[in-house]
């Protein structure tokens, strides 16, 4: 891949007690961050968590009514979008339609006021990079949507930014182009090198393409780790159920506090051992939210063997090919699970789920915290 | 089957509009083109009869070649409607972007007060412009020259022989002016607004200044509002005449450096003149003038139609 980033620069971007309000609304709580140089970060969160916000104040369209937000060690709180050094890509691309795509791409050089002929070669060598230099005499509306998203891409990167800021940019593409534009875009940011800043609701995408992840809901930061982390040690109930297809299941259970503390589950119960223990009798709950992962769980015709068993009834099965989604109804509670297609129940059968103890998570039941984590 | 079958017939659909082209435009025209060809004069219908061939023709010709006045009314016609054209298409964007670039509470004010000419009854736009520009010290813009020192007498502004042609002429395009210049900044606003705002803020990311957004996205965006608008005030200043019918009645500008073509129409028909022959003579003439520019319209608005951008596969 041609295009090396050896001239740039590649910053960090920190954000210190940043707040945003729009009148009495408070879009971004109080947020610190790092985002680390040169990797690939999504800001995952659902609709109206303040994650598009929270782009936009990096990109310096909004200005945060309170905190800082540095590039390394500069503060660009003040400064204009443009006197930032990034690119963004927004939702809808926002490609200027009036203007052909090596226009469009050369908007910002000219504005810039670069000589022509650097334009030229610079739009020309980015074109070719995305594999998009023969479009260059189109109009954006001659385009495909994965064609638009590049040629938005192009014009976002080819001010060489020191950051590029990516807003939804899949979320307008059908499904089968986004999951090939995923990979190819991971493998973009990791040949460039250039810090990525990537916001998304859809977690599967976080997970797939991110180096790290920043978990936004409510304008706050919930959890920041890898897709490691936040998958397997979601520090809440909305992490826990925000990520992963099908979610967490998560359902209430009384504890009985009157020896070891003891989860008390339909079908069995659950004496946690060492911290959690600890935490269980400490905190005196009588009541926690038990969590376990849809492929954690595995259906058994009888307890056997050493884990937490859940004993219920089989509600629907959802082949998938690959897979079997089945959910079951255990004490009124809808649970999913996934197995493999060989799994033979059938809708009314009467079966256990088998979860090993390591993969059971407890949550406070007010706070609504990992007990494990906190 | 036979409701269906009436429902089916386009003209079943067209009926009610080509009635009103017919009753209100085609029978008219047809009069009007008749009686050009007739001597008619202070509605004596009886001479409606008498076919006098081209006669009315030759005296129009004559009048706007020979005639003092006809020359003049030619020349006020092309001054009117060049110059308020240009004050209301470009008025009209420059009115846009103001209301656009400032504050939407700040901006609707702004738009309705330049609405209220508009919503203002003629006769009552009428009476402000004629003590404004009246020639006694109490003429307002008189009083405030006279308070300035700028002036050391009172001017009558539209029909002093000293001052004219143009001072007649300025008043003219400025009344007709402060009217039309609220329809292009409506029209402009709008397009404005319907710009995704992701664009403005994308070309600020870029690092555009505001001139450079309202030269690079929004002008070029609207172009197509920027034709009709141009192309509609077009043809409504050539055809319009009650605003300056108002100020030549009214003696605040000079009859002739007031007069354009249709307003030259009516006043010959029902003016002191009462010479309908003439006047429908020359009411053929703007007919025609007006579907020449109608067609150069047309060439336009069918050149916007091929530019839109061909959507299909690649």
């Amino acid at each position: 891949m041609e295009g090396s980033r050896g001239d740039s620069v590649v910053v960090t971007v920190t954000l210190v007690n940043v707040t945003k309000k729009f009148g009495s609304v408070v879009a971004v709580d109080n947020v610190s961050l790092e985002i680390p140089d040169g990797k690939f970060t999504a800001l995952l969160g659902p609709s109206g968590s303040g994650k598009t916000t929270l782009l936009y104040l990096i990109a310096g369209i909004y200005k945060p009514t309170r905190g800082k937000i540095l590039f390394d060690e500069r503060d660009v709180t003040k400064l204009k979008p443009n006197e930032r050094n990034i690119g963004l890509v927004f939702q809808n691309y926002a490609l200027y339609p009036h203007m052909k795509v090596f226009d469009n791409i050369a908007f910002p050089l000219r504005l810039a006021k670069k000589p022509k002929s650097y334009i030229e070669e610079r739009v020309k060598r980015i074109a070719r990079m995305l594999n998009i230099d023969h479009l260059l005499d189109r109009y954006p509306a001659q385009l495909s949507g994965g064609q638009q998203q590049r040629v938005a891409l192009a014009r976002a990167l080819v001010k060489e930014p020191a950051v590029l800021l990516l807003d939804e940019p899949l979320s307008n593409i059908d499904a089968i182009l986004r999951i090939r534009i995923r990979s190819e875009l991971k493998r973009l940011q990791r040949d460039l090198g250039i810090t990525t800043i990537y916001v998304t609701h859809d977690q599967s995408e976080a997970l797939a393409m991110a180096d790290k992840i920043v978990v936004i809901h409510n304008g706050r930061v919930q959890q920041e780790g890898t897709p490691h982390e936040v998958y397997r040690y979601p520090r809440n109930v909305f992490v826990a159920s925000f990520i992963g297809n099908p979610p967490t299941n998560i359902f209430r259970a009384s504890v009985d506090q009157s020896e070891a503390p003891c989860v008390l589950l339909p079908g069995s119960k659950y004496c946690p051992t060492g911290l959690l223990a600890k935490k269980l009798r400490e905190a005196r709950l009588r009541e926690v939210l038990v969590g376990f992962r849809p492929e954690d769980a595995e259906i058994r015709g009888e307890v056997s063997g050493d884990g937490v068993y859940l004993y219920g009834e089989v509600y629907t099965i959802e082949p998938l090919g690959r897979e079997n989604i089945i959910t079951l109804r255990i004490n009124g509670e809808l649970v999913k699970v996934t197995a493999p297609p060989s799994e033979t129940v059938r809708i009314g059968d009467k079966v256990y789920l088998r979860i090993p103890r390591d993969k059971i998570m407890l949550f406070h039941p007010k706070t609504e915290e990992n007990l494990a984590l906190i | 089957m036979r409701a269906s079958r009436t429902l089916n017939n386009p003209l079943f659909f067209l009926l009610p509009a080509l009635l009103l082209i017919i009753v209100f435009y085609i029978i008219p025209l047809v009069i009007t083109t008749w009686v050009s060809f007739t001597p008619l004069r202070n509605w004596r219908i009886t001479l409606l009869s008498k076919y006098i061939g081209l006669e009315n023709y030759r005296d129009l010709f004559y009048f706007i070649t020979h005639d003092p006045d006809g020359i003049l009314v030619l020349k006020t016609t092309v001054v009117f409607v060049v110059f308020t054209l240009i004050v209301n298409v470009l008025g009209g964007l420059l009115l846009a972007i103001a209301t656009y670039i400032i504050e939407e509470k700040v901006s609707l004010t702004f738009r309705l007060l330049w609405l209220l000419p508009r919503m203002t009854p003629l006769a009552v736009f009428g009476l402000i412009w004629y003590y404004f520009f009246y020639g006694s010290p109490q003429g307002t813009l008189n009083a405030f020259l006279l308070h300035l020192g700028l002036i050391d007498k009172p001017y009558f502004w539209g029909t002093d022989p000293r001052l004219l042609p143009w001072s007649a002429w300025a008043i003219i395009v400025f009344v007709n002016g402060l009217v039309g210049v609220s329809y292009g900044m409506i029209i402009f606003y709008s397009a404005f607004k319907s710009i995704p705002p992701e664009l403005i803020t994308a070309a600020k990311v870029d690092g555009a200044s505001t001139w450079q957004i309202i030269r690079h996205i929004l002008v070029p965006m609207t172009r197509w509002h920027l034709v009709f608008v141009t192309v509609w005030q077009l043809l409504s200043l050539v055809t319009s005449y009650t605003h300056l019918f108002v100020l030549v009645d009214w003696r605040i500008v000079d009859k002739w450096h007031g007069t354009t073509w249709a307003l030259f129409v009516f006043n010959e028909a029902f003016g002191d003149v009462k010479n309908q022959g003439l006047a429908a003579a020359a009411a053929v003439v703007l007919v025609i003038i007006g579907v020449l520019l109608g067609l150069v319209t047309l060439r336009i608005m069918r050149f916007s139609q091929t530019t839109p951008e061909p959507k299909g596969d690649l």
